[in-house]
């Protein structure tokens, strides 16, 4: 199961790194938080996956939206 | 752990493959923060699965704690879209 689970997990990181749109990018670092939240759970470590979900899914997510709000959506490199 | 529970988890995980399936292609923004919502659900039922199959009640302050928190992040994220008009 955990084989499974860091190969979603790197596929995520790769599309949230080429998204263009920032937003859809945080949304996918959304994702991402999920899953590693789920690793950690597998890995028997409760305390670690009970601080990612609390801060990668919940702190971090309106810091980024925050953030793109002010700089602009779109990568224009 | 017990076979209905395990295999009840590998058809979620398959389940949740699909759905982030619209979260990766989804043409506007509002598609990709219901896929990402479905995909938070579907993870909550997961954490709650395996922690009655491992059979530790402090496993499941990590759903709880997950469910509070995802709640803050799609709150921000639909005030956000509340603002824009765009069409992305």
């Amino acid at each position: 199961m955990i084989e499974i689970l860091l190969l979603l997990l790197f596929i995520t990181a790769f599309i949230a790194l080429q998204l263009k749109d920032m937003l859809a990018s945080v949304l996918m670092l959304g994702v991402f938080s999920l899953l590693s939240c789920l690793v950690f759970f597998l890995l028997h470590a409760p305390d670690v996956a009970l601080t990612e979900a609390a801060v990668g899914t919940g702190i971090g997510t309106v810091v980024l939206i925050w953030v793109v709000h002010k700089t602009g959506r779109r990568d224009t490199t | 752990m017990d076979l209905v529970l395990q295999y009840l988890v590998y058809f979620l995980i398959a389940s949740c493959l699909l759905s982030m399936v619209r979260v990766i292609i989804g043409p506007s923004l509002p598609d990709r923060m219901i896929g990402l919502n479905l995909v938070a659900a579907q993870t909550l039922v997961i954490l709650v699965i395996l922690s009655v199959a491992m059979d530790r009640s402090i496993y499941l302050d990590v759903a709880l704690v997950y469910d509070i928190f995802g709640f803050v992040g799609i709150l921000a994220l639909a005030r956000y879209f509340s603002g824009t008009k765009e069409k992305p």
